[in-house]
């Protein structure tokens, strides 16, 4: 008896934790009274509405989804070939190669953003859009490399042998065989990629210039500034987009085999 | 020989710096069924793949109908191979891995509706064209993957151990299946096993294989019947192989008289063949067993085990018995080496 009750608790502490401040976030947005308290000062849309009419966010909400859609397609562009070689290959250093590859999410986002601000826009010039966009491609390259792995180890090489006896060329095999039935790995590291992206704040706070800075670093200065609801409005309203992506991901592919 | 179909010269075949096939010949007949027989590690699949083209050789030279393949890609040598696994393609219904060759080859759809319809008739799949490779049984898999390499025409089909995921009944239909193809379309088939009932049921002629050199070749009554080495010897049956010199036989402790003279370096007995009841050697029993129409004994002796079977009806023996038997002449099979 005891027991049961010890797990319960235990369960409802986890999920207080969990869902909790999503709970706190998305009543604070709806206050009616000008600064963010909880509980919230009266019930009202103004800030989850006045969120739209914020013109930088409309302009970082842009950025971000460039960064996440286009940095995270660039991740594939890398990273499938990537994960063919060293999932089909007996390739030498496999293993550091691997390394190497999860190296920028081991690396502190801190030191990776520090480390492009100072040795790519600083001394070469590079605009803070291109730095964003490398950064963010390769933040999300390990989740490419690693979801495409896991989904090309499913599938026997002898197929695509199969294919070339049968008239294909090897790049062929791999158009009309490989990719085909990895679809949904490469689908689902496109989401987790996206999703990676569109959160991502360590390394994307060192890189931001005048009008050019990702919706989270956005949110945090409008923060400093201005202490309203409409940044928990904004909040919830991303959240919601995540737990949308996540589900229907879950829904249709199955996406927790992949992470 | 000049009216070899495919001709394996001097094939030499490699993974790095190991090398699996050092020296191999081979000529195969227009329309032959050849077995590749050996045990797992003998070459006989890197033979194989060297054939189709998925790996190069060393060194040497491979001629299909004339022309010099060895350095042509797996993708233009016109050969089919069906893979133990049978690799269909998950994501195609049967009717779409049955065409697979030949929308590459960008047939009209209407020839190839009609080549790929016949196919699946042929090996009985016709109503299962819209299923899915995963919806299908192993044997419905496998006659589909035979289907979409025959449906290309190859010169010469490959078959990767082609009845060994398949159950008892399966395999026997399968062969009879095997049989039948080779049978209407003459063509030239070449198929890996490990096993050597398969091999003698169904071969023209047996390649048998061993630490990438060949052993034998010869029929199935030549194999059977009349191994020419020791290891060939062992492989089809005969448990009984010693060592003999002019008229004594060398066991692994001593060496005893031989009642007959001998000039091979090795004679060998299937175990029929050993008289028992009688004779000037002398054991005891330490395994039997009942067979149906025979009874099988392992005998321990002062030239080592001796495998014997008598028939059913003879006296039996007990295990820790004392037995004697003899090696007759006229049932020895002399090997050179």
């Amino acid at each position: 008896m005891s027991s049961k009750w010890t797990s319960r608790i235990i369960i409802g502490i986890t999920l207080t934790f969990l869902i909790g401040p999503f709970l706190i976030i998305i009543l604070a947005g709806l206050s009616a009274g000008d600064f963010m308290t909880f509980p919230p000062d009266g019930i009202s849309l103004k800030w989850y509405l006045k969120v739209f009419t914020v013109e930088s966010f409309r302009a970082s909400f842009a950025l971000s989804m460039f960064l996440a859609v286009f940095g995270t397609i660039a991740a594939l562009i890398l990273g499938i070939p990537a994960a063919y070689a060293i999932s089909r290959y007996d390739i030498p250093y496999a293993e550091t190669i691997k390394t190497i590859v999860a190296a920028p999410i081991i690396v502190p986002g801190i030191i990776v953003g520090l480390a492009l601000l100072r040795y790519l826009v600083v001394p070469l010039g590079f605009t803070v859009t291109l730095a964003l966009f490398l950064a963010h491609t390769a933040l999300v390259l390990p989740y490419a490399v690693r979801v495409v792995s896991s989904s090309l180890n499913n599938l026997r090489g002898d197929m695509e042998e199969a294919a070339v006896l049968l008239g294909c060329s090897r790049i062929g095999a791999f158009m009309r065989v490989v990719l085909p039935n990895i679809q949904s790995g490469v689908l689902a590291a496109f989401i987790l990629g996206f999703v990676t992206s569109f959160n991502q704040v360590p390394v994307s706070l060192f890189l931001s210039g005048p009008g050019v800075r990702t919706l989270p670093i956005d949110m945090l200065s409008y923060m400093e500034m201005t202490y309203d609801p409409s940044v928990a409005a904004l909040s919830a309203l991303l959240a919601f987009l995540s737990v949308i992506i996540v589900f229907v991901a879950e829904k249709f592919l199955g996406f927790s085999r992949y992470v | 020989m000049s009216n070899a179909f495919v001709s394996l010269q001097k094939l030499s075949l490699a993974y790095g710096s190991n090398i699996v096939v050092p020296e191999l010949d081979l000529d195969i007949v227009e329309g032959e069924l050849i077995a590749l027989l050996g045990p797992s590690g003998c070459g006989k699949t890197t033979t194989m793949r060297a054939i189709a083209g998925l790996m190069a050789p060393q060194s040497g030279r491979i001629y299909i109908d004339g022309i010099d393949m060895t350095r042509m890609p797996a993708n233009k040598r016109g050969i089919g191979l069906v893979f133990q696994s049978y690799a269909l393609f998950p994501h195609l219904t049967t009717f779409e891995n049955a065409a697979f060759g030949l929308r590459l080859k960008k047939l009209p759809q209407a020839e190839i509706t009609q080549i790929v319809e016949r196919g699946l008739r042929a090996v009985g799949l016709d109503r299962l064209a819209d299923r899915k490779p995963a919806e299908m049984s192993g044997g419905q898999q496998q006659r589909l993957s035979l289907a979409r390499s025959l449906v290309m025409q190859p010169k010469v089909l490959l078959l990767d151990e082609p009845l060994s995921n398949l159950d008892a009944r399966l395999r026997l239909e399968m062969r009879a299946e095997l049989q039948r193809v080779q049978k209407e379309t003459g063509i030239t088939m070449v198929f890996v096993t490990h096993d050597q009932s398969e091999a003698l049921a169904l071969a023209d002629r047996i390649v048998l294989m061993n630490n990438g050199i060949i052993e034998q070749i010869g029929t199935p009554d030549e194999l059977y019947g009349a191994p020419k080495t020791k290891f060939a010897a062992d492989f089809f049956g005969f448990e009984n192989i010693f060592e003999v010199e002019g008229n004594t036989i060398k066991g692994a402790a001593q060496s005893l008289p031989l009642g007959f003279e001998s000039t091979s370096k090795y004679l060998a007995w299937r175990p029929g063949a050993i008289d028992v009841g009688v004779g000037n050697f002398s054991g005891i029993v330490r395994g039997s067993a009942f067979a149906g129409e025979q009874r099988e004994y392992i005998i321990e002796s002062k030239i080592g085990q001796v495998h014997a079977a008598t028939p059913a009806a003879d006296p039996s023996y007990k295990i820790g018995e004392e037995i004697v038997f003899d090696f007759p002449q006229d049932h020895s099979l002399p090997l050179a080496r």
